[in-house]
C-alpha cells in the first residue's frame, strides 16, 4: 500500500541530521530483510543469505556519509525558509493586529514618537555642539589663552604682555591677538554693517585657515601703517558678491578709508564664529600700556605638549613678566584652556542635563507603551496560551512580540525623526545665544544612527516586558481565568502600578524643573531695568571716521541732523545718542581719578602715581551720552541736571553719574561738583565736572546688580566704540521704525544701521532662560500627558479586573460615592508615592539648574507644592473617569457576564 | 555532491532507476531486483551506489519518496518519478541510446 504523495512534505518539519540518519537506518534494514527472505527462499541457511545480503549491499557507512552530505545544505536551506516565513508570518499577524486595535497602534507609536523624537533632537545638539570636533586641523593643540588678575580673574591681553609671552614661551608653535567689532563695509554707494576682527599676524596660521580664494595677509599688510586690505568669509561673499571671483581686488569704504578685499575664506572656518571678515591689526600700531586690555589670545601648541604643559609654561612666563614690571601691570598669573572647553564651556553640562530630561521623557513614554501592551497581554493571555499548548516554544512567542513592538517602533522612529527634524528647525529659529556652534547644527548620520538605536533598544524593551507578562505563570490558570476576568492576577497590576509611579515621579522631576525656570523668568522679566521697557526704537548706527581732530564735530553734526530728522517723524517724543546703552556691549570700564578742581592739567607720565592712591580713585562704566539720552530712555533725573546745549566742545566738561556710584563712592551724597578724570580711557584727559545725579540702569543681564556708571557728554569726549545708538521713545514702534528707515539714509547712505525695538533687546537678554523654560516646559507638559494617560489606563484596567468584585459589594448595598471612593483610593496612592519618589529625585535634580535661576532656590517650596498639587489633582482627575465607570456598573450584568 | 569514480556509471545507473520507477512506484530492494531480472543477470548492482543514486535523484527532484507499507506489511520507503523525472528519463534514455550505438559502432568497426 501507498501514502498519498505529498503528505509527506506537508508535514515535514525541518529535518535533522539524526532523522536522516534513522531514515536511512530503516530503509536498508528493510532492504537487507527483503534480501535475506529471498536467499532463504532459494535454499541458503539464515546464517549464509545474512551474510551474502550484507555482502551484496555494499559499505553502509560510505551511504550514510554520502546522504547526510547531499542532505544538510538541504535541510539547512529548509530551516532558513522555515524561518522567514515564520517572520513573514509574524509581521502579518502583526499588521493584522495594529489594524484590529488603530487606536492601541496610534498611541503606541504616536507616544514613542514624542520620546525618540524630543531625545533625537536634544542629541543632534550635543552631536552639533559637544562631540563635533572644531572645524581646524589638529583641533586637540589649539588652546585660549588668558590673564590672570589679583582676584584670579580672567584677564584679556595687553600688547606688551602679549609680545613678553610671544617672545618667552616655549610650548606654542604659534599665538595670535584678536578682537571682534563691528564695522561699516560700503561697495557701490550701499553700506553693510558687518562684524569685523582685527587680527595679529600668527592668527591663520594658529587656526591653520588658507583662503579658498585670493590670498592671505603677507607680512607687507601687517606693517604699521600699511594700506588696508581685508579678507571675508564665504557667507559675506555669497551675500554681497554672489560669489563673483572679481571680488578680489576690489576696494570697498569702511567710513572713509578705503579697504582692499584679498581673499575669501572657506566656509564653516570662521573663528570667532559669526565673524564677516578679517584684517590685520599691526597697521594702527600697538599700545604701549600694560593695563589695555583689549585682546583675546587663541594659540597651537606644539606636537606632543598638554594643554597643562602650556598653562605652566603661560603661567610662569607672565609671573616672570609682573616680577619684572611691578605693578604696571595687573596680569599676575596666565592659563591656557583647550579652545574647545573655552566655546562649549559650562553649556556642556546644561546639555547634557538637557540630553538626560529628554531621556527621561523617552522612559516615560517606553513605561507607557509596556503598560498599553501589558494591558493587551493580558487580553491575549488566552491567545498566547493556546499557541504555546499546540507547541509554539518561548522563542517562538518572544519573536512574534519583538515583531510587533519592532513595528511600532518603526513607526515611532519614523515619527521620532519628523519630530526632531522640525525640533531642530525651531532651535535654528530660535538661535538661542546659550548655544555655541548653533549654526553648525545639522540632522547628519550619527544623530540618525542614535534614533534607530535607540528605538531599536526600545523595541527590545517592550518585546522583553511583553514576553515576560505574556509567558509568565500558569498557563493553564490563565486558559481558566481568562473566561471570567480577561486580565491577569494582581502580579500584573502590581508591574502596571510600578511603571506608573515611576513615571509620575519622572513627570515630578521634569515639572518641578520647568517650575523654577518659570518663576526664575517671571521674576527677570518683572525687574525694573531702571529704563522705558515700552515704546521705544533704537537704531545702532556705524560711524566709521577717523579720530582726529575734527571727529568730534563730525560726529555731532551728523548726529544731530539724524536726531532732527527722527523728532519729525510722527509719534516720537525724544530722541538720544549714546555709545553703550545698557544693553549694547560697547561700554568700558575702568578706574577714574578723583580731582581737587577742574582746573588741573594731567599728563600720561603723572597718572600712574595718582592711580597708586586708591583714596583718590574709583571704578565705574564709562559711556557717552547727549542730554536727550536720559529722556529718550526714560531714565530718571535724581538730582542736579543733564547735559544741555550749554556743554560745548572746548568748554569745561561735564558728567553724570548714576546712583549706584553716587552711594558707593560719595556715601555722604556730595558727589555733586566733584571732579573726576578716567585717566586714559578714550584718550582724552580734560577733567570733568559732576553735573548730575541719575538713575541706575540694568546692563545685559537682567539678573545682575546695576554697575555704577559715569556718563560722558557726547558733543564733547569721543568715546570708545564706532557704534551709536539713536534712542528713539516712539508711540508707534513699527511706523517709528519705517519712517527711520526710509529718512535716515538721507543724510548719509553710507553709515549702515540697524533697527530694534525695546522688547527686542529685552526678550534677547533674557534668551537662555526663555530657551531652557520653552525646552524644560514642553518636555514636562508632554511627561504631564503621558503620567495622565498612563494613571488613567491603569486605573481602568484595575476596575475592569476587579468589576466581579464591584459589583458583589454594589450588589451588597455599597453605595455610588463608596465605589468612587474606593477606585479613587487607588488613584491617589499611585500618584503619592510618585510625587514624593519624584520630589526627592527633583532636590537632587533641579541643583544643576542653579546657573539658570534669578532669585528662586533650586529647593523653592511653591515650585515644588505647586507641581505636587498639580500632578495629584491631575491623577484624581485621571482615575475619577474609571471610577465613576465602576459606580455605574449594573451587578446582574457583570455577574452574569462572568 | 560527492561522486563516484565513474560519471558513465552515475548516468547509467540513474537512467536505469529512472525507467524502473516509469512503471510505478517502488521501494529499493523492488527496483533492485527488476533491474536485476531485466537485465537478465548480466547487470549486477552494488546496493549501496542504488541507494546513492535514489537520493540523488531525490535531492535533484527527479523522484519523490513516501514512507509506506509493503506487500508482506513492512515499512518501507517508495520511490515514484516527478514530472521532472519523467522529462529527465526521455532526454537521457535518447543519449544514452545515441551513445550505446556510437559506442557498439566503433567496437563493431574494428
Amino acid at each position: 500500500m501507498q501514502v498519498p504523495s505529498g503528505v509527506r512534505r506537508a508535514f515535514r518539519l525541518p529535518a535533522s541530521s539524526g532523522q536522516i540518519t534513522r531514515d536511512l537506518e530503516d530503509e536498508v534494514a528493510f532492504h537487507v530483510a527483503m534480501r535475506v527472505q529471498s536467499l532463504e527462499r532459494a535454499g541458503l541457511s539464515h546464517d549464509d543469505a545474512i551474510a551474502q545480503a550484507q555482502r551484496k549491499f555494499g559499505d553502509v557507512q560510505d551511504l550514510h556519509d554520502y546522504c547526510v552530505a547531499l542532505e544538510v545544505p538541504h535541510m539547512q536551506r529548509a530551516q532558513a525558509r522555515e524561518r522567514l516565513s515564520s517572520i513573514a508570518q509574524d509581521l502579518r499577524f502583526a499588521l493584522r493586529q495594529m489594524r484590529r486595535s488603530p487606536a492601541f497602534a496610534l498611541i503606541a507609536s504616536l507616544t514613542l514618537a514624542l520620546g525618540v523624537g524630543a531625545t533625537t533632537a536634544i542629541f543632534s545638539v550635543v552631536n552639533g555642539v559637544v562631540l563635533k570636533p572644531l572645524p581646524f586641523s589638529d583641533p586637540q593643540q589649539l588652546v585660549q589663552l588668558w590673564g590672570i588678575d589679583a582676584n584670579g580673574r580672567h584677564l584679556h591681553f595687553a600688547d606688551p604682555t602679549f609680545d613678553h609671552l610671544l617672545a618667552e614661551n616655549h610650548t606654542l608653535s604659534a599665538a595670535a591677538e584678536y578682537n571682534t567689532g563691528d564695522m561699516s563695509f560700503s561697495t557701490n554707494g550701499t553700506a553693510t554693517r558687518v562684524t569685523a576682527a582685527g587680527v595679529s599676524k600668527e592668527f591663520f596660521r594658529v587656526l591653520n585657515v588658507r583662503p579658498e580664494l585670493g590670498r592671505s595677509f603677507a607680512p607687507e599688510d601687517q606693517q604699521k601703517g600699511s594700506p588696508m586690505v581685508i579678507l571675508i568669509s564665504h557667507g559675506l561673499w555669497m551675500r554681497l558678491f554672489g560669489g563673483s571671483e572679481s571680488v578680489i581686488g576690489t576696494i570697498i569704504k569702511s567710513g572713509e578709508t578705503p579697504i582692499t578685499i584679498i581673499g575669501v575664506l572657506p566656509a564653516g572656518k570662521e573663528f570667532p564664529a559669526g565673524t564677516d571678515a578679517w584684517y590685520p591689526r599691526e597697521p594702527f600700531g600697538e599700545a604701549t600700556s600694560y593695563t589695555a586690555h583689549n585682546w583675546n589670545v587663541i594659540a597651537r601648541v606644539k606636537d606632543g605638549v598638554t594643554t597643562e604643559a602650556a598653562t605652566r609654561d603661560v603661567s610662569m612666563v607672565l609671573r616672570r613678566l609682573h616680577a619684572a614690571v611691578g605693578d604696571a601691570t595687573w596680569t599676575l598669573d596666565g592659563t591656557a584652556i583647550p579652545l574647545r572647553d573655552q566655546i562649549i564651556g559650562s553649556v556642556k553640562v546644561l546639555l547634557l542635563l538637557i540630553l538626560g530630561a529628554s531621556a527621561v521623557l523617552l522612559l516615560i513614554a517606553c513605561a507607557n507603551v509596556a503598560n498599553l501592551l501589558i494591558a493587551r497581554m493580558a487580553v491575549r493571555e488566552s491567545e498566547i496560551a493556546v499557541r504555546v499548548a499546540i507547541g509554539a516554544g518561548r522563542g517562538r512567542i518572544a519573536q512574534q512580540l519583538l515583531i510587533e513592538t519592532s513595528l511600532l517602533a518603526a513607526v515611532g522612529c519614523l515619527g521620532g525623526m519628523v519630530i526632531a527634524a522640525a525640533g531642530m528647525k525651531m532651535l535654528l529659529v530660535l538661535r538661542p545665544a546659550l548655544i555655541p556652534r548653533v549654526g553648525e547644527l545639522s540632522l547628519d548620520w550619527r544623530v540618525l544612527v542614535f534614533a534607530v538605536v535607540i528605538s531599536a533598544a526600545t523595541a527590545v524593551a517592550l518585546a522583553l516586558v511583553a514576553a515576560w507578562r505574556g509567558t509568565a505563570g500558569d498557563l493553564r490558570a490563565a486558559l481558566s481565568q481568562s473566561q471570567r476576568t480577561q486580565g491577569g492576577g494582581g502580579a500584573s497590576y502590581r508591574v502596571r502600578g510600578s511603571l506608573v509611579v515611576v513615571q509620575l515621579a519622572m513627570t515630578v522631576v521634569l515639572l518641578i524643573g520647568a517650575g523654577l525656570l518659570a518663576r526664575s523668568f517671571v521674576g527677570l522679566m518683572s525687574i525694573d531695568p531702571g529704563f522705558r521697557t515700552h515704546g521705544m526704537v533704537v537704531a545702532g548706527t556705524v560711524f566709521d571716521e577717523p579720530r582726529d581732530t575734527n571727529y568730534i564735530g563730525r560726529r555731532s553734526v551728523y548726529y544731530q541732523q539724524l536726531a532732527e530728522r527722527a523728532l519729525a517723524i510722527p509719534g516720537v517724543t525724544s530722541v538720544g545718542i549714546s555709545d553703550a546703552p545698557p544693553f549694547s556691549n560697547g561700554s568700558s570700564n575702568g578706574e577714574f581719578l578723583v580731582l581737587d578742581n577742574a582746573g588741573i592739567k594731567l599728563a600720561p607720565s603723572a597718572l600712574e602715581g595718582m592711580f597708586n592712591d586708591k583714596a583718590r580713585t574709583g571704578y565705574a562704566t564709562y559711556r557717552t551720552a547727549t542730554g536727550g539720552y536720559f529722556k529718550a530712555m526714560g531714565i530718571p533725573v535724581l538730582s542736579g541736571r543733564v547735559f544741555d546745549a550749554t556743554d560745548r566742545a572746548g568748554g569745561p566738561e561735564v558728567a553724570v553719574i548714576n546712583a549706584a556710584l553716587a552711594h558707593k563712592r560719595w556715601p555722604n551724597g556730595d558727589a555733586m561738583g566733584k571732579v573726576i578724570e578716567f585717566g586714559n580711557i578714550d584718550g582724552d584727559l580734560t577733567p570733568m565736572t559732576i553735573v548730575g545725579i541719575v538713575g541706575d540702569t540694568r546692563e545685559q543681564d537682567l539678573a545682575a546688580d546695576p554697575l555704577p556708571a559715569v556718563y560722558v557728554d557726547f558733543d564733547q569726549r569721543p568715546g570708545n566704540s564706532n557704534e551709536m545708538f539713536v534712542i528713539m521713545a516712539a508711540t508707534n514702534e513699527a511706523g517709528a521704525i519705517a519712517a527711520a528707515r526710509r529718512a535716515f539714509p538721507q543724510v548719509r547712505a553710507d553709515v549702515p544701521m540697524r533697527f530694534l525695538t525695546v522688547e527686542d533687546i529685552i526678550g534677547r537678554s533674557v534668551d537662555s532662560q526663555r530657551f531652557m523654560l520653552l525646552l524644560v516646559g514642553i518636555f514636562g507638559a508632554v511627561a504631564l500627558l503621558l503620567a495622565t494617560l498612563g494613571v488613567y489606563s491603569v486605573i481602568s484596567y484595575l476596575v475592569a479586573q476587579r468589576g466581579r468584585e464591584i459589583s458583589i459589594r454594589v450588589a451588597l448595598g455599597a453605595s455610588a460615592p463608596q465605589i468612587v471612593h474606593l477606585v479613587l483610593k487607588q488613584g491617589v496612592t499611585l500618584s503619592l508615592v510618585g510625587a514624593i519618589i519624584g520630589g526627592v529625585a527633583a532636590l537632587a535634580a533641579t541643583r544643576v539648574l542653579k546657573r539658570l535661576l534669578y532669585q528662586v532656590s533650586p529647593t523653592d517650596p511653591i515650585a515644588f507644592a505647586t507641581v505636587l498639587v498639580v500632578l495629584c489633582g491631575v491623577a484624581l482627575v485621571a482615575s475619577y473617569v474609571p471610577a465613576r465607570r465602576a459606580a455605574a456598573f449594573e451587578p446582574m450584568d457583570v455577574l452574569r457576564g462572568g | 555532491m560527492p561522486r563516484d569514480a565513474s560519471d558513465l556509471l552515475h548516468g547509467t545507473l540513474d537512467v536505469l532507476v529512472l525507467k524502473t520507477l516509469s512503471w510505478g512506484a517502488m521501494h529499493g530492494y523492488a527496483i533492485a531486483e527488476w533491474i536485476e531480472r531485466r537485465g537478465g543477470g548480466d547487470l549486477v548492482i552494488v546496493d549501496a551506489a542504488l541507494y546513492k543514486a535514489l537520493h540523488r535523484l531525490e535531492e535533484s527532484g527527479a523522484i519523490t519518496s513516501e514512507w509506506g507499507l509493503s506487500d508482506n506489511k513492512r515499512r518501507a520507503k517508495y520511490y515514484s518519478l516527478t514530472t521532472r523525472g519523467r522529462a529527465r528519463l526521455r532526454s537521457e534514455s535518447e543519449t544514452w541510446k545515441r551513445y550505446a550505438l556510437a559506442v557498439g559502432r566503433i567496437i563493431e568497426s574494428s
